[in-house]
């Protein structure tokens, strides 16, 4: 038969617009089974007709599918409550039977998936531990830096705790009585007569403005003689000032910051004299 | 999704498949109802019920008889052309024609509409007479091709084969837009 005018009678076009009758639609039916090209044809035809109506046509408005989708409603549900059903099953077997690739394609990415998860789950795991451990080293880190600096106190306590009791120290009390700046005042002298060392020990003084510091003097022939400046702050540790082989007394001053050449007597807080 | 995925989602009632084919089809569909009701609620009435109809008779199509699309269209079609010879429309559609319808459709607001319009129009623009006659009523005036025949004495063969000229034509220009 001549396919190329039988595709060329419009019998094919009719076909798609429904006009045709019982015989002539088994007709194009069959050829279309036993000739590819009218096959293909009546696919090209089809295609060309969705794509006329799709470019043709606007979106019916989104109420109208509100509506569709709840009149559809009851279908949906009754279908879901009264399983087993044998149509959803047959369909269910066909589907599998003509894309076996499927159910395995679905596995596969149910592994794949599960697979990621766990991955990530480990991968959060140990970014979390991972946390954990640097925090502990910065915690580590931190208590051998106190523990360094401990030892350094304990160190420096230790050898001044030496000189106490290994040097000759005298103990020269200077209090605040008598004077009118710091009634309450008193800082203990340690001195070695014979090594020249002297500490200063605060047991009570006044904390100072930024402008002033408090100055030690060492009293001797020779006038006073500014021997450092004493931390109040720093209560019941020895201070160490500056070496001094003679003094008849020892007395603190407040100073501008940094001390002065020569005290301030005006300004005497507290006086001790060696015995 | 492919076609037979599609008929086993919707013989299983599946929601989404529905979802799916109302979400891929609606807009053609849509248009062979509007074309042929222009009254925009009647349309979306006759649409409505089209569509229900294709999810509840899906277990009548069947595939060997052609494909889903061309089912649909057809269950569209018939009923708007029923919509049309019904007595409630069958006064304000006498005036049913393609420029009709581009006027209707620019009309509309909307840059995709417009775009789509200045398509429409352009491919119109590639039919002669004949098959521009041919392709306003049977497409926008839901004449069948022996109706023609008989109202206006043409062949049956000619207006078979003027279908098929038109749709040649339409067929070939529809990939340059």
């Amino acid at each position: 038969m001549d396919i190329q005018s039988y595709i060329a009678s419009g019998k094919l076009e009719l076909f798609l617009l429904g006009e045709l009758n019982e015989r002539e639609r088994e007709e194009v039916l069959a050829l279309s089974k036993q000739y590819p090209e009218i096959k293909k044809e009546l696919d090209e035809l089809e295609e060309a007709m969705f794509a006329f109506d799709e470019l043709t046509g606007s979106k019916p408005s989104a109420r109208v599918k509100d509506n569709i989708f709840s009149s559809l409603e009851s279908e949906f549900r009754k279908e879901e409550t009264s399983k087993p059903n044998p149509t959803p099953a047959s369909v269910g077997a066909k589907v599998v039977k003509m894309s076996p690739w499927k159910p395995f394609a679905v596995a596969a990415s149910i592994v794949a998936i599960l697979a990621s998860a766990t991955a990530l789950f480990y991968a959060n795991k140990f970014y979390e531990r991972d946390q954990q451990f640097t925090a502990l080293m910065q915690e580590q880190n931190v208590m051998a830096d106190n523990l360094n600096q401990v030892k350094l106190d304990y160190e420096q306590k230790d050898s001044q705790l030496d000189k106490i009791v290994a040097g000759d120290y005298k103990r020269v009390e200077m209090k605040g009585e008598g004077f009118e700046m710091q009634k309450d005042a008193k800082v203990d002298v340690f001195w070695d007569q014979g090594a020249n060392e002297v500490f200063v020990a605060v047991n009570n003084l006044n904390s100072l403005s930024d402008e002033f510091d408090y100055q030690l003097w060492a009293i001797g022939d020779d006038g006073p003689i500014g021997i450092g400046l004493v931390n109040p702050g720093e209560k019941f540790t020895l201070q160490q000032m500056q070496a001094v082989a003679q003094a008849g007394a020892f007395a603190i001053t407040i100073e501008p910051k940094g001390g002065s050449e020569s005290p301030t007597l005006e300004k005497l807080v507290v006086l001790g004299e060696v015995a | 999704m492919e076609e037979e995925q599609l008929v086993a989602g919707l013989r299983a009632k599946d929601r989404k498949t529905t979802d799916y084919l109302y979400e891929k089809y609606s807009r053609a569909l849509f248009a062979v109802i509007s074309r042929i009701v222009h009254d925009s609620d009647i349309a979306e009435e006759v649409f409505h019920d089209s569509f229900v109809k294709i999810i509840k008779k899906i277990d009548f199509y069947d595939e060997s008889k052609g494909r889903l699309y061309t089912w649909m269209a057809n269950i569209c079609r018939n009923s708007a052309i029923d919509k049309l010879r019904s007595k409630e429309i069958s006064q304000s559609s006498k005036t049913n024609t393609i420029d009709d319808f581009v006027y209707g459709m620019e009309s509309k607001s909307g840059t995709v509409e417009q775009t789509d319009t200045i398509g429409v129009r352009e491919l119109m623009d590639q039919l002669n007479e004949d098959q521009r006659f041919i392709i306003e009523y049977i497409y926008f005036k839901g004449y069948t091709h022996s109706e023609i025949s008989e109202e206006f004495e043409i062949p049956l063969g000619t207006v078979k084969s003027r279908v098929r000229a038109s749709l040649q034509v339409l067929k070939k220009n529809l990939d340059r837009i």
